[in-house]
């Protein structure tokens, strides 16, 4: 269960001889520590990049120490990412604020408009309104509310086809996670554990896209818009 | 941080958005990703610190990203495979192209039930491993390579695939 036994156990050369990796990425950083914390920094850093779900701190030391936590922050900002704090004690990364923008302006690092919409729509079906309904927390992107398969179907406005595509495309990138039908429940499809790796200000902006979205005539809407537009006047992109 | 280092970032955190992305030989590889060479064109795949691969999450019995049917599409890219990495001897990229005939009935070897079944999901695998850079799936000429995220894998793991694939039965000849 703890590490211990495998330090360093996947410190080797990359490819040697067919693909030069640019494996100094992270030397300047790594440099200073020794053999064991240096795995831990490693293990921890591939475990919030790569595991399914935030990891706990009590397995990684580099999650649970402030000062290694520290340098796994600059390895991540590396690659334009960040640590962000799932629950208490659990961890996983995300795209650092000013990345995102960049990226979210980049047409080519967007998906297409029909999974734009099929993701909006299960977000508003799993998440909106539960959330009004007083049945999920204010600020959980996590539901236990599937959006329907037929609610889907009937309005998305696509054909089923390209409705599938979408939302097999939707699940494989992590953005939607199907719930199998079972006793009493028609299953359907809820937020995917991408929905971990929103910092604080992805989830700020969500919620205010969720409302535009969801009732773009309603007074929190309205609030929404005055107070980006003031935003936009002061030049503060958050 | 100073203008540059961030402007590396962003292209970095680009590079993992897009994936599995091929530019000319002649562009340079950004500072912090890892060049493929392939032919008139290099893949710019991430680069982990000290050689790890996500295989590391394994000994921390953490779980990695689900994939959809994640044993189908491990038996068609062994059945690519097969077909592909014929030199076992050497490194699986960049391969060979093997016809996409040639993976399906590889495949059929691995598969259950309905054969036309089988060989329908199996292309649908075919495209979703090459949009992960596993393949290249060329649908135009009907054939199938080792992608280059292949050229990721660790030389000294390849052994137990190597002897998977020794013990997989090859393709069929077409008009048998």
């Amino acid at each position: 269960m703890f590490p211990g036994r495998r330090q360093a156990c996947h410190r080797r050369a990359v490819g040697a001889g067919r693909v030069r990796a640019m494996s100094d990425l992270f030397e300047g950083l790594l440099r200073p520590y020794d053999e064991r914390r240096r795995a831990e920094l490693v293990a921890a850093y591939m475990a919030v990049e790569h595991a399914a779900e935030p990891v706990p701190e009590v397995r990684f030391p580099a999650l649970r120490e402030p000062a290694l936590r520290r340098a796994l922050e600059e390895m991540l900002a590396l690659t334009g990412r960040t640590l962000v704090r799932a629950a208490p004690k659990e961890w996983t990364s995300g795209y650092r604020d000013d990345v995102h923008a960049a990226l979210a302006a980049d047409p080519s690092c967007t998906p297409p408009a029909e999974d734009r919409a099929v993701l909006t729509l299960v977000l508003v079906h799993s998440v909106a309104i539960p959330r009004a309904a007083g049945l999920l927390g204010e600020d959980t992107w996590r539901s236990a509310h599937p959006a329907g398969a037929d609610e889907l179907r009937r309005r998305s406005q696509l054909p089923v086809g390209e409705l599938d595509a979408a939302l097999r495309r939707l699940r494989a990138a992590g953005l939607v996670t199907q719930v199998k039908a079972g006793a009493g429940d028609a299953g359907g499809y809820v937020p995917g554990p991408q929905f971990h790796r929103l910092t604080p200000a992805a989830r700020r902006r969500l919620q205010e896209e969720l409302i535009l979205a969801a009732g773009p005539d309603s007074p929190l809407a309205a609030a929404v818009r005055t107070r980006r537009a003031a935003e936009a006047q002061q030049g503060d992109p958050a | 941080m100073s203008v540059d280092v961030g402007v590396l970032a962003r292209a970095r955190a680009r590079a993992r958005v897009l994936g599995a992305v091929a530019v000319p030989v002649t562009a340079p590889v950004p500072s912090g990703l890892s060049g493929v060479p392939d032919g008139d064109r290099v893949w710019l795949l991430p680069v982990w610190p000290d050689g790890a691969t996500p295989a590391v999450l394994e000994q921390y019995e953490t779980p990695p990203m689900p994939l959809d049917r994640a044993g189908q599409q491990r038996r068609v890219l062994a059945a690519a495979l097969r077909c592909c990495w014929t030199r076992l001897d050497d490194a699986p990229w960049p391969g060979e192209a093997a016809p996409v005939a040639d993976v399906l009935s590889v495949y059929a070897h691995l598969a259950r039930g309905d054969a036309d079944l089988a060989r329908r999901w199996a292309t649908g695998e075919l495209r979703r491993l090459t949009d992960t850079g596993w393949l290249l799936l060329d649908e135009d000429a009907a054939t199938v390579r080792t992608g280059p995220r292949t050229a990721q894998w660790p030389a000294e793991t390849l052994a137990s695939l190597r002897d998977l694939l020794r013990r997989l039965p090859g393709p069929e000849p077409l008009h048998a």
